[in-house]
């Protein structure tokens, strides 16, 4: 597989109060499942299931992905600036694996 | 320069819409092309598919708006925008929005979990479309009910794919 | 799904509206089979239509090639140039990583090429170029590649790996915006030409030359898509279609197999040819990769 690696784009620095919008692009196939390689093997679903999204250790977003996930997944969404802290992504994949990434969030 | 055919161009990608097509005329949803004695069962209705997930309840129709490309130019990466008319303060708030596309091989497609903390409910996403066919949003509001959106879309095909 | 060589046929051939009601069942299920045939008239008027309109089309725009994202949509061509939204800066990230990354004894790419976004600003928009010591036509992947075999003494990634696709979309990257300036003379010349012919000539069971779509009947709409120009400004482009970051001479092998034609390998003398020709085609146009494609 290719390598995993997320773009995270959100602004450095908020006022308290303030609604940030957070854009989260990921590489990542989201193999389906039932689709012939070149070698004619049955590919099986893989796909990230999930993305998890702490503030400051509270859970502030959860994606649920499916098959219907275009691959290379593209997701943006909000939040309330509280206070500064640390936003970690963890994305979780068919069969366990997570890969997890964070970025900070500065309030003023 | 003498190179290797990369297994990305063997890759039936393209069979994945065609492979699709015919998982769709298995599962007797409507083509045109398909004469209607090869269609079998029909699938679950898709007020079925809703009343699953709001456990039996309809969803009103209103405070929710779905923008998705009417002409679609690639099933495999369709923009959507949801939004939801929300305060989203701890007594009324979206907790989650689903998207069902009723004739993808499994039509519950993805689920956005919100919170309070979310401040808007204001999502965007990039989602997989096998055929033309109606999707549909609800959002699960904090006071028991729900709220919905559809769009009927077109999804048309791009000229020349790896596979011809 | 319907095949191109299916649906140029039954342009050519058209379906009369006129078709008399008797042909009963069969016309109606060829109608719902073909409903594209509808409107299209008779074969010839079709063809006198087209041959007029392309005409005029060559005529007005004869001057002013566009990049083939001037053919997308608005909100694809507001993505392409979101780099939190385009996949293809993925690729890109990752072609920054491997670009300094070490392996073994070898240098890094940038323990030479320091300074990469000036010292490498402009690289991509001279490819493909002849190579002095080679005299051979090169492109920028098999310069990178050529910097990874003779200079770093490391195997070559091969054409459209990952990491080689990674890296070409980094190196063009550094050269977005920047107009190309690829020559057709002195020693490209001789490539230049066997370009230009390939471009020219009829090929394929379709029997169609590139000219005829990418100059003929741009604006037009084959499937769903606009014909573009044909230019390749935008690659390595991430393209919908493939779910991923794919090079110009993948691209083309679709070109090829969309007309029935010979596929030839990526990399060979004739697509390096006919890049080398369709970058001078876009000459004064600026670099877009990682484009965004349908």
């Amino acid at each position: 597989m290719a390598s995993f690696n997320a773009r995270i784009t959100m602004p450095a620095e908020a006022r308290a109060g303030e609604i940030v919008e957070i854009r989260v692009l990921v590489r990542h196939p989201m193999d389906r499942g039932g689709q012939v390689d070149s070698e004619g093997r049955v590919v099986p679903r893989k796909i990230l299931n999930r993305l998890t999204v702490t503030y400051a250790g509270e859970p502030v977003f959860r994606y649920d992905m499916h098959t219907g996930v275009s691959a290379n997944p593209f997701v943006s969404f909000t939040t309330r600036a509280v206070e500064t802290g640390d936003l970690t992504f963890e994305w979780r994949e068919d069969g366990g694996a997570t890969f997890t990434r964070t970025a900070r969030l500065v309030v003023t | 320069m003498s190179s290797p055919i990369s297994p990305a161009c063997a890759r039936p990608e393209p069979a994945l819409s065609r492979r699709e097509v015919m998982a769709a005329g298995v599962a007797g949803l409507a083509l045109a092309a398909v004469p209607a004695s090869t269609q079998a069962a029909a699938p679950p209705a898709l007020a079925e598919l809703i009343a699953r997930i709001t456990e039996g309840a309809v969803p009103e129709r209103g405070r929710i708006t779905f923008d998705i490309p009417q002409l679609v130019e690639n099933g495999n990466s369709v923009d959507v925008a949801i939004q939801v008319e929300s305060p989203m303060t701890q007594a009324d708030h979206v907790r989650w929005i689903h998207v069902i596309a009723e004739k993808n091989p499994f039509p519950d497609v993805a689920r956005f979990n919100l919170t309070p903390r979310s401040g808007r409910a204001d999502i965007r996403a990039t989602l997989r479309l096998a055929t033309s066919q109606k999707v549909v949003a609800i959002a699960s509001l904090s006071g028991g009910g729900y709220v919905m959106a559809d769009a009927d879309i077109v999804v048309t095909l791009s000229a020349c794919i790896d596979g011809g | 799904m319907i095949p191109t060589a299916l649906i140029l046929r039954s342009r050519a051939s058209g379906v009369s509206k006129d078709a008399p009601e008797r042909t009963g069942p069969s016309f109606e299920t060829r109608s719902a089979i073909a409903p594209q045939d509808e409107g299209y008239g008779s074969g010839k008027a079709f063809w006198l239509a087209t041959a007029l309109i392309s005409l005029l089309l060559t005529a007005a725009t004869a001057e002013e090639i566009k990049p083939g994202s001037a053919f997308l949509s608005a909100s694809m061509q507001r993505q392409q140039e979101d780099e939190a939204r385009n996949p293809g800066w993925l690729w890109v990230e990752q072609g920054e990583e491997l670009f300094s990354r070490r392996e073994g004894a070898a240098p890094t790419c940038i323990s030479c090429h320091t300074d990469p976004k000036q010292s490498l600003r402009g690289a991509a928009a001279r490819h493909p170029q002849v190579d002095a010591a080679s005299g051979k036509l090169i492109n920028l992947e098999g310069r990178i590649e050529q910097c990874r075999v003779d200079r770093q003494k490391q195997p070559a990634f091969g054409y459209e790996s990952q990491e080689l696709l990674g890296l070409t979309a980094y190196v063009a990257s550094l050269s977005k915006g920047v107009p190309l300036t690829v020559s057709a003379e002195g020693a490209a010349k001789p490539y230049y030409e066997t370009g230009k012919a390939f471009y020219d000539r009829r090929q394929g069971q379709l029997n169609l030359a590139c000219t005829q779509c990418h100059d003929g009947l741009v604006g037009q709409k084959l499937r769903g898509d606009t014909i573009s120009y044909g230019i390749g400004t935008g690659y390595p482009a991430y393209r919908l279609e493939w779910n991923g970051l794919g090079s110009l001479h993948r691209r083309l092998r679709a070109c090829s197999l969309g007309v029935r034609a010979t596929q030839f390998d990526y990399g060979s003398d004739e697509y390096l040819a006919l890049e080398l020709y369709l970058a001078v085609r876009a000459k004064g146009l600026a670099l877009e990769a990682p484009g965004l494609r349908r």
